[in-house]
């Protein structure tokens, strides 16, 4: 889906776990996200103050992805 | 078939000895109806479960096969079954069903 | 000549051990033959025995691909096999990437003949393809038979180091490797034997199918946030409560199209998910989990991103199909292109 909606002219960032199948699938921009079944936040947490926390910094993560030029696949590292 | 059903299979055969133990399905088409079939004859075709290996071998028929058909009460059939019927591939089902039974049923 | 030891790699269901609730399950061996390995062992007659069998959660794999492995190798190291086999996996996506890891790790880090199996769109194989065999199974396992059958013959043949043949011949995925051979007719002879062919409309097999080229490439960046307006897209399977579209929990023949207009917030009562392939206790919880609204609102009221679109879309990436997945993205493009959206945030469990 990621590759379909970029050939439109769309630029999409990619969150998710599995980094390597992103890659090998081929999305441009990749943000490493926290767990398979909750990318976005962490129950481990116990807080969701702190959760809402982290999840911002990885939207953050995301829109900056979006704003930076890249020329080819790129996964956004802290 | 899921797990949790395998495992009522296998209890219940044990429990009660699976000479005396008939397995009615109802799946929607042929070929889940046949893996269900397959599982408590055979064995688990996809071991995943616990009758993975386990050739219990019993007796299983499909809800819409004659022998299931003619041994119940018309009316009560007709009411719960009778509108399932009429949109299943019932031959289907039965071929695969039947010969599945044919080939590894024991008793 | 003495059985060739054999080790299997197994998931968390096939291990027995649970479902989606147990993918976290960090690796054990068992000096077992559990599930598939029944009928892997059966296949293997009197060549072969699984002398052990190593069971790791899908999504323990997967979010920790080093440690496993090397957890995972030396568990293997133990047992010095002859013969190292994992899945098959059809087309279960974490399951089918963690064999093609721990295959190829055990090929080329401990040098002992390794295989696995899986579902051809399983992402396992485009990642792995090239550096080990893998058979090629149906997509589910409902195939187990049929995958054992083709696996145990390839898998016999690796460890005994006779000569592999083609893909056709073997049952393996085309590695991409080209070898050379003699044959009686000339290379001008067939290209005009097959041009022929191809003018009368006649069926003709080429000898190298062209590589499917499929990268995109990376669009523009935004320039000013503040006046973006940003879509959320999901494979995660987000849905309204009570999934009223029905959305599969596998094999998605659809996606759905939800409007967040007025919400600032996902929550247990008005979010669920659909998706089939993980544990969605978090998911149900508070789907902000897997797709940020709360946050992306905020950032609406405080200017850093111009407009949140006002619906999200949403299908389950369990299983499903790559021409569906693709015909999705199409659909979803054109809708946010017509309005106005600047970029998306796709999110993946």
């Amino acid at each position: 889906m990621v590759k379909a909606i970029e050939k439109q002219g769309i630029p999409v960032v990619h969150m998710c776990t599995v980094t390597p199948i992103s890659l090998t699938v081929g999305a441009n921009r990749i943000i490493p996200t926290i767990a398979i079944p909750h990318p976005l936040g962490d129950p481990r947490l116990g807080d969701a103050e702190e959760e809402k926390k982290l999840r911002r910094h990885l939207v953050e993560k995301a829109l900056k992805a979006l704003e930076t030029e890249v020329s080819e696949q790129t996964v956004f590292t802290d | 078939m899921d797990l949790e059903n395998q495992k009522r299979v296998k209890d219940l055969s044990e429990k009660y000895g699976p000479e005396n133990v008939v397995v009615i399905i109802g799946g929607g088409e042929a070929e889940s109806s046949g893996l269900a079939a397959e599982t408590v004859t055979a064995g688990d075709p996809t071991y995943a479960g616990v009758l993975a290996g386990v050739e219990l071998g019993l007796k299983v028929y499909h809800a819409t096969e004659p022998e299931f058909k003619e041994s119940v009460d018309e009316d009560v059939y007709d009411d719960q079954i009778g509108m399932m019927e009429m949109v299943l591939d019932v031959d289907e089902i039965a071929e695969e069903v039947s010969g599945i039974r044919e080939e590894f049923t024991k008793y | 000549m003495s059985k060739l030891r054999v080790v299997h790699y197994i998931n968390q269901f096939f291990g027995g051990i649970g479902g989606e609730e147990m993918a976290d399950h960090k690796p054990e061996v068992k000096e077992e033959i559990i599930g598939p390995g029944l009928a892997i062992n059966a296949g293997l007659k009197d060549d072969g025995e699984i002398v052990a069998t190593i069971i790791c959660g899908d999504s323990y794999f997967g979010e920790n691909m080093d440690e496993a492995k090397e957890t995972i190798l030396e568990m293997v190291k133990k047992y010095e096999p002859d013969l190292f086999i994992a899945g098959p996996a059809f087309n279960a996506g974490r399951y089918g990437v963690a064999c093609g890891a721990i295959t190829e790790a055990v090929q080329n880090e401990l040098g002992i003949p390794a295989i696995t199996a899986m579902y051809e769109e399983n992402p396992g194989v485009d990642m792995y393809r090239k550096s080990i065999y893998i058979i090629s199974t149906k997509n589910s396992a409902a195939g187990m038979r049929d995958a054992v059958k083709k696996l145990v013959p390839l898998a016999l043949k690796l460890a005994k180091g006779e000569e592999i043949g083609t893909p056709n011949e073997e049952n393996y995925i085309p590695k991409g490797v080209r070898k050379n051979y003699f044959t009686d007719k000339r290379g001008s002879e067939r290209a005009v034997d097959m041009l022929l062919k191809k003018m009368k409309g006649e069926a003709f097999e080429t000898e190298y199918p062209m590589p499917a080229f499929d990268r995109v490439d990376p669009m523009p960046a935004i320039k000013d946030m503040s006046k973006a307006t940003i879509a959320i897209v999901t494979s995660g399977g987000t849905v309204p409560k009570g999934n009223p579209d029905h959305v599969e929990s596998s094999s998605a023949s659809k996606f759905g199209r939800y409007s967040i207009e007025g919400v600032d917030d996902l929550t247990a009562e008005n979010s669920e998910t659909a998706h089939g392939g993980y544990d969605p206790v978090y998911a149900n919880e508070d789907n902000d989990r897997v797709i940020p609204v709360d946050i992306l609102r905020e950032m609406e009221k405080e200017g850093k991103i111009g407009k949140l679109y006002n619906y999200y879309f949403s299908t389950v990436g369990n299983g499903t199909a790559v021409a569906n997945a693709n015909k999705f993205g199409e659909e979803i493009g054109k809708e946010l292109i017509e309005n106005g959206v600047d970029a998306v945030i796709l999110t993946s469990t």
